[in-house]
């Protein structure tokens, strides 16, 4: 087992409890997807995971997270990203005042073997062949979509094991978002990644994963394989919007109905 | 006409240690968002200890060699700035800026108590580091003190700007600079990063005391250049390295123009008060400085 969450309670400010007894494991070389509403709780999931929950004053209270056997609940972020877990932020956060090659150095900056980090750049440049005519560039006045190839780059330069995106599609066009996925799945595959992806794009986010995971309320609701979740009724009506409510006579109906969602019976 | 690029050199020269001055409240404000009001004590502290490395070693009978005493000097230094950042503005970090600006001045009274305490009221000569008098160059008189300080402060303004765009250490201060959150979601430490930056700070700011000091009176009054300073490193944008010695020039230039044109006119007021009117005019157009980030906003 590479990560796993086990009963994890995350509360911030010392009272407001967003998270309860979470569950979430994610296998060496998968692409596990984190689904949920606003507010469900994911970005907390992710930010316990990587350790940024006390810079919002917020940390794990109760349960276990361990990645490769480490208990890493808590833990200082430097010594996460060591770990070889490295999260994409959402809201396109590059360092907006340096250019495009500094952010992406900035991502290599734990490393001390410089022909490797050289290799990884052309290795960068090669996933985003749009990015090297930018290096030079002021990375706060880039277009959404290169902006999220410079992220995605700056992480890939600390040689993660375990990637975690946050929203990586937001925001941006339709077509975009096609590229962005299937360059994700390129890079998993060939740099052997583990992926964890919080995603509003449900349709896209299900059908590169291995395995996923629906929060709401800060609880998982529901978990299952890719052809589970492809197959679950509630996934596909909430999240495919594939069926049910546009067959329903009114709003009315659509709320009762809403309700009841089976996973919370 | 000579009198008067006379007087511009001598305000370029005077300018460019101004924007030494102001370089330490830069490379402090970068990393931790903080304008250290007590940046001229900081100095005076380190002009103390670069005294006591040498004539106050000397007087006790111990002839430290001068590059020792200075490498003394510069570790006394990065225990004091490790000091002021650990005990006080660490523990403020999160806390509102009023919070923070009142620090501010608390270290300021606190550090001239502890001066007075330690190395006494009374003034004293600063050891004579850099080679007195002037040079002839054309037709110029250059004071030699200051054009090796502004030498300095050019190529140390050159240094620290590749050390922040090329270097690892650089780097991280540099993303620790933009945005605390993604800095720590790469992995690095901020509270690290600011303790380097106020070293760096305290360190810069004791360069600038063996500039300005370098055979001059050594007393506590010198601490007003912190105030003299910090228009200087608005002026040139907090976030600037580059923009410090460049705002200094402005203001050192326009300075001594007042003072040999516009103080006889106004009792010597002018001088004195212009470089505030001009910090003023600029931001009130510039908020951000001239060579500050400009706040980037994707609509």
């Amino acid at each position: 087992m590479s990560l796993t969450l086990a009963n994890v309670d995350v509360v911030y400010n010392g009272v407001i409890q967003v998270l309860r007894s979470t569950n979430i494991e994610v296998r060496e070389g998968q692409m596990v997807v984190l689904l949920g509403a606003n507010g469900a709780g994911k970005t907390t999931t992710l930010k316990a995971i990587s350790s940024l929950l006390h810079a919002e004053l917020g940390e794990v209270t109760a349960g276990r997270i361990t990645y490769k056997g480490k208990d890493i609940a808590n833990a200082d972020p430097s010594d996460t990203v060591r770990d070889g877990i490295v999260q994409v932020l959402e809201g396109r956060r590059v360092l907006g005042h340096l250019t495009v090659l500094q952010n992406l150095m900035v991502g290599a900056h734990l490393r001390s073997d410089r022909a490797a980090v050289k290799t990884d750049l052309e290795r960068v440049y090669d996933y985003f062949p749009a990015l090297p005519p930018l290096l030079n560039r002021t990375a706060g006045y880039l277009s959404g979509g290169e902006m999220q190839m410079v992220l995605i780059g700056r992480a890939l330069m600390a040689r993660p094991e375990l990637l975690i995106l946050d929203e990586p599609s937001m925001g941006l066009a339709p077509i975009l978002v096609q590229q962005l996925f299937e360059t994700i799945g390129r890079i998993k595959r060939e740099e052997g990644l583990t992926v964890l992806l919080v995603e509003q794009n449900a349709r896209a986010a299900i059908a590169q994963c291995d395995y996923g995971y629906i929060m709401e309320g800060g609880r998982i609701v529901l978990h299952g394989d890719r052809e589970q979740l492809q197959g679950n009724q509630d996934v596909q009506e909430f999240y495919l919007g594939m069926s049910g409510a546009a067959d329903r006579p009114s709003y009315r109906d659509v709320k009762h109905y809403r309700r009841r969602k089976r996973w919370l019976g | 006409m000579i009198e008067f690029f006379q007087i511009l050199i001598e305000g370029a020269l005077v300018g460019l240690v101004y924007g030494l001055v102001a370089i330490s409240f830069v490379v402090i404000y970068r990393a931790s968002k903080i304008i250290n009001l007590a940046q001229g004590e900081v100095l005076v502290f380190g002009a103390f200890m670069l005294w006591t490395f040498t004539e106050g070693a000397a007087g006790v009978g111990w002839d430290i060699p001068l590059p020792v005493a200075l490498l003394l000097t510069v570790g006394a230094c990065t225990v004091f700035g490790v000091t002021v950042e650990r005990t006080i503005f660490r523990p403020l970090i999160g806390q509102s800026a009023f919070t923070i600006f009142m620090a501010g001045v608390a270290l300021l009274i606190l550090l001239r108590g502890l001066a007075q305490l330690i190395w006494g009221a009374e003034s004293r000569s600063a050891p004579v580091i850099l080679p007195e008098g002037a040079i002839e160059i054309g037709p110029f008189l250059v004071n030699s003190r200051l054009l090796i300080g502004a030498i300095f402060t050019l190529v140390l303004t050159q240094a620290l700007h590749v050390f922040f765009t090329r270097s690892r250490l650089g780097l991280r201060l540099a993303a620790v600079a933009e945005d605390h959150t993604t800095a720590l979601s790469l992995g690095v430490s901020v509270r690290q990063a600011i303790g380097v930056a106020w070293v760096l700070g305290t360190v810069v700011a004791a360069a600038a005391a063996v500039v300005l000091l370098s055979g001059s009176i050594l007393s506590l009054e010198v601490a007003v250049i912190g105030f003299k300073a910090l228009p200087v490193a608005l002026l040139g944008g907090m976030e600037s390295i580059r923009g410090a010695p460049l705002a200094g020039l402005l203001i050192g230039i326009l300075e001594v123009l007042a003072s040999a044109y516009l103080d006889p006119l106004t009792n010597g007021a002018a001088s004195g008060v212009l470089p505030y009117a001009v910090m003023i005019a600029v931001l009130l157009i510039r908020p951000y400085g001239l060579f500050g980030w400009r706040k980037i906003e994707r609509l």
